[in-house]
């Protein structure tokens, strides 16, 4: 991947109303759906950006709707498009940008899988059809992503000495920061006590290692550096992108049970570290794609933010909430904020560069660091100021 | 661990006969390499190691080393009532298969040795568990 340090730059960020459609969605109802979302988001991201739709000369749309009807729906004729998750939509953006394809791009993402009853584990697994390993495993009862993450987190404890309470800090942590996000749809302080008295989902992984499933929508809005100087009082710059992935033996979680991804986020490291002339200690804060609290701990250790083994220490010494060494996902990420699969990330890193982050906003932010090694594919983005 | 019935498996073009011949032979058989003699698992159409479309369906030792193993404390599968367990071995052989103990894992147990049987599971079904070695 070239170097694409300050290339592009998010103008606008929006978001649906994660807490109502919670609620709403709680009583039996179906406020929209995935597309009704993302429009939400969108419409809300342009009044960010304060911008019109004719501005925009390229769209990307998330892995859950289809490009061609989110375009129609959005009515965007463009002459650029694609279809990724988060991050790689992020990527994408910036290649499109850093090659002409497009001057701005929309990065647009809703998803319903509370209101229709998306299964991410059981007899209708979604996702089987693309990954092996969330169905193959079925004879003998193995199904659900959370117990992949189980079976990783076993075996990482016994090797390092990493225990389950070292592990409860992520989801105490997060907290804080839902606590105080008004977009976050659960907000309750916990203590370690409350997380260990919680039951076992999947054994050694507890409740509140498990993310939220709801409702909602995303949007972004990336433009090229020098016109989103002109377009944004506050243009927000992608310093750096980088990727690794591990596929060999990944139905059989090979890649997960040996490695727990660490040459893939090494090399990754290694990538943006090296494209930006940053370093680790130039983070500060850290936003970590956690489907389930394990990504965190690992996270930790495979870009060097502490060694090998070190992250339960690290996290109960050094830290991990708002006023911790290395505050991680502020807003709450997906165990406590909304389950919108990294999209709500790629807005807190842009809302936590910015300063307006309020009452969990982490002073002097100036760089922010995205991670996820969802499936193998280990991406990072570093935004900047 | 529940013998009744098995959940439905995954039966792509090339997982017919790592079933079939467990059933008939009461051994694991997986594909091996003509070329480079490197084994397959999940079974495949290429080698992984040369790429070779060629393989030849070989018993395995039945012998590994646990890496992992997890208690589900909720139901998800019809088959399956909680709590249950799954591990994660690593056949003498060089693949990693998800299976599981024969008796209720407990205690400090990764990298133990553990051994390959074959339960008939009263559906019909031929499989592959394992137990504690030692």
């Amino acid at each position: 991947m070239t170097a694409q340090s300050r290339v592009a730059a998010v103008v606008g960020v929006g978001h649906s109303d994660w807490v109502a459609d919670w609620h709403r969605v709680r009583a039996g109802k179906r406020p929209d759906d995935s597309y009704g979302y993302a429009a939400t988001a969108f419409r809300n991201a342009l009044a960010d950006a304060n911008m019109t739709r004719d501005q925009i000369d390229g769209l990307i749309v998330g892995p859950t709707t289809a490009y061609e009807r989110m375009a129609e729906v959005l009515a965007m004729n463009v002459r650029w498009g694609d279809q990724a998750d988060a991050v790689l939509s992020v990527v994408q953006a910036c290649m499109a940008i850093e090659t002409g394809r497009a001057d701005v791009v929309a990065l647009v993402y809703g998803n319903d899988q509370r209101s229709v009853g998306t299964q991410y584990g059981g007899p209708q697994a979604m996702g089987g059809d693309a990954f092996l390993s969330y169905i193959y495993h079925a004879p003998w009862g193995m199904t659900s992503q959370g117990a992949l993450y189980a079976l990783m987190f076993r075996r990482f404890s016994e090797l390092y000495g990493v225990t389950e309470r070292d592990l409860g800090q992520v989801a105490v942590a997060q907290r804080e920061g839902s606590a105080r996000n008004p977009h976050a749809i659960q907000r309750k302080l916990i203590t370690l006590d409350d997380y260990m008295a919680a039951p076992y989902i999947t054994e050694p992984l507890r409740l509140f290692d498990y993310c939220l499933i709801n409702d909602g929508g995303v949007a972004l809005i990336i433009a090229e550096a020098g016109l989103a100087r002109k377009l944004s009082p506050h243009p927000v710059y992608i310093e750096a992108i980088g990727r690794y992935d591990l596929n060999t033996g990944a139905t059989s979680l090979e890649p997960r049970l040996q490695d727990f991804y660490r040459p893939a986020q090494q090399a990754v490291a290694e990538q943006i570290f090296g494209q930006s002339g940053l370093d680790p200690s130039d983070i500060d804060v850290l936003q970590v794609y956690d489907s389930f609290s394990v990504h965190v701990p690992l996270a930790l250790e495979g870009y060097g933010y502490c060694g090998v083994g070190e992250s339960g220490r690290f996290m109960a010494e050094q830290g991990i909430g708002l006023a911790g060494q290395l505050p991680t996902n502020t807003s709450g990420g997906h165990l406590s904020e909304s389950y919108m699969q990294g999209w709500n990330h790629q807005i807190e890193c842009v809302r936590q560069a910015r300063g307006v982050c309020g009452a969990r906003q982490i002073e002097g932010c100036r760089r922010v660091h995205y991670t996820s090694d969802v499936a193998g594919k280990a991406v990072s983005v570093i935004y900047g100021t | 661990m529940q013998t009744q019935t098995t959940p439905p498996r995954v039966l792509g073009l090339y997982d017919e006969p790592f079933w079939r011949m467990m059933a008939e032979s009461g051994r694991m058989h997986l594909q091996c390499c003509t070329e480079c003699s490197t084994w397959r698992y999940p079974p495949g159409p290429a080698c992984p190691a040369c790429l070779s479309p060629r393989a030849d369906w070989t018993p395995v030792s039945g012998g590994g080393e646990l890496l992992s193993w997890v208690t589900f404390h909720k139901q998800y599968l019809p088959a399956y009532p909680a709590p249950y367990n799954v591990i994660a071995v690593r056949l003498d052989e060089g693949p990693t298969i998800i299976s599981n103990l024969v008796t209720p894992p407990q205690g400090p147990i990764i990298g133990q040795r553990v051994a390959l049987t074959v339960v008939r599971m009263e559906d019909g079904v031929a499989l592959p568990r394992f137990a504690l070695a030692d």
